[in-house]
């Protein structure tokens, strides 16, 4: 067994020239895109939970807005069914008066026909009476100076009846 | 055994089974991490960068074992660098070795330099009046079969651990030589010294091992047809056991050197 001292020397130079050129040309590139992939893999489940955080607020406010949307559609409908009762009631209510509108005016049409109608009769009474008076006393009555009287007599007969 | 081929070069000793594989490997190394760091993605990464990230987090995750990842970023290219490096010269030695059988002092010579290893061997031969002498050369075998290349690369690994444990956790690591008491001082620097020396030596025993074991089985094979026949499921059974072993090995180196640092930076809160 010989000890040769170069080999020594040769093993140390030609180690630390291998170990700096690994490390200056292959692992120093190697570890760095390395480091590279686990930032992209890193940013990558960042982005992912971002979006799917997002997405949870976008289900959220669908949510929101369909609860909206429902209580506008019942309000609409609720506000409808109000509008829609008054009018009826409003309907109704005009209807009434109309009927009872035209009753009062049948009832005014009644009374003033039946007015006109006993003028008429104490008009003819009137007359007939008088006819009969004259008949019966044979008598020329003043027609019109016995008028005051058959009213009179009438008016007699009104309260008495 | 096989003599190592060192030739000198200016006076300068070179062994070339040691330098010529050590610097395969490390081109192999460099090679692959280049490769597979060449068209670098981060959404469609290739098989190459796959399996390259593989490893960087497979380190990761061990070195995430010893301590808190937070201290240990620093150290993953170290501990990536040492566990490619040392399993890439495990791996050398196995599929095939390059001997050369020389027969004369004159002959011993590779790139026009006369291998004095050789060259030894011949004259101690002549001395004990061997008349034909043979001396066999390898040139090829696993850098970290070699005690000098493990060795260092254990102390540059010990470097680290006292640097970085003075500079980065000076108040505990110069106390923790005298816990539990003062008078453990010297268990505890023998103890930092056996760590060093166990850490290079347990590497070079395995390979070294590995290796020996493949040279006596091809000498088997050298025997006869019957040898033949039966170093090839022996060699067949062996690398493949050589092959997990290296990979245990380069793990292990790797681990160990990790826990060592981790001893050293991680501030421990008095109980």
């Amino acid at each position: 067994m010989h000890f040769v001292w170069t080999s020594t020397i040769v093993t140390l130079v030609s180690f630390l020239v291998l170990y700096f050129l690994l490390n200056r040309y292959a692992f120093g590139p190697l570890m760095s895109v390395m480091e590279k992939r686990r930032e992209l893999v890193l940013s990558q489940l960042n982005e992912a939970a971002e979006t799917r955080s997002e997405a949870a607020a976008y289900v959220e406010q669908q949510k929101e807005a369909l609860q909206q949307a429902r209580q506008e559609a019942y309000e609409i409908l609720e506000q409808s069914r109000q509008t829609s009762g008054k009018q009826a009631d409003a309907l109704i209510a005009q209807a009434k008066e109309e009927t009872a509108r035209m009753k009062d005016e049948a009832i005014r049409d009644i009374d003033s026909e039946k007015n006109k109608a006993m003028a008429a009769l104490r008009g003819e009474v009137g007359r007939v009476s008088v006819q009969i008076a004259s008949k019966l006393i044979e008598k020329e009555i003043d027609e019109k100076a016995n008028e005051g009287l058959v009213d009179q007599y009438l008016k007699d007969v009104g309260t008495k009846s | 055994m096989h003599e190592a081929p060192v030739i000198e070069l200016y006076g300068i000793p070179l062994d070339l089974s040691i330098i010529i594989p050590m610097i395969v490997s490390c081109i192999i190394v460099f090679v692959l991490a280049k490769v597979a760091t060449r068209n670098l993605s981060v959404e469609n990464p290739g098989k190459l960068q796959n399996f390259m990230e593989w490893v960087v987090e497979f380190v990761q995750n061990q070195i995430a074992s010893t301590m808190d990842l937070k201290h240990g970023r620093p150290y993953i290219g170290l501990a990536i660098t040492l566990i490619m490096f040392i399993f890439v010269s495990n791996m050398l030695g196995l599929p095939f070795g390059i001997v050369m059988g020389y027969d004369s002092a004159a002959d011993a010579t590779i790139f026009g330099q006369p291998i004095t290893t050789a060259v030894e061997a011949f004259n101690t031969a002549a001395a004990a009046g061997n008349a034909h002498p043979h001396v066999e050369v390898a040139f090829w075998k696993s850098p970290t079969a070699d005690v000098s290349v493990t060795m260092t690369l254990a102390a540059i690994v010990f470097l680290v651990v006292h640097f970085q444990g003075m500079t980065k956790n000076t108040k505990g690591y110069f106390k923790h030589y005298l816990e539990p008491y003062p008078v453990f001082l010297p268990i505890n620097l023998i103890e930092q010294f056996s760590s060093l020396l166990t850490h290079g030596m347990r590497l070079y025993g395995n390979i070294f091992a590995g290796e020996v074991l493949i040279a006596v089985i091809l000498k088997l094979s050298a025997v006869g047809a019957v040898g033949l026949v039966a170093s090839i499921p022996m060699m067949m059974i062996w690398q493949g056991f050589s092959i997990f072993i290296g990979a245990i090995q380069a793990f292990v180196f790797m681990i160990l050197a990790m826990v060592y640092i981790s001893q050293k930076i991680v501030k421990h809160e008095d109980h």
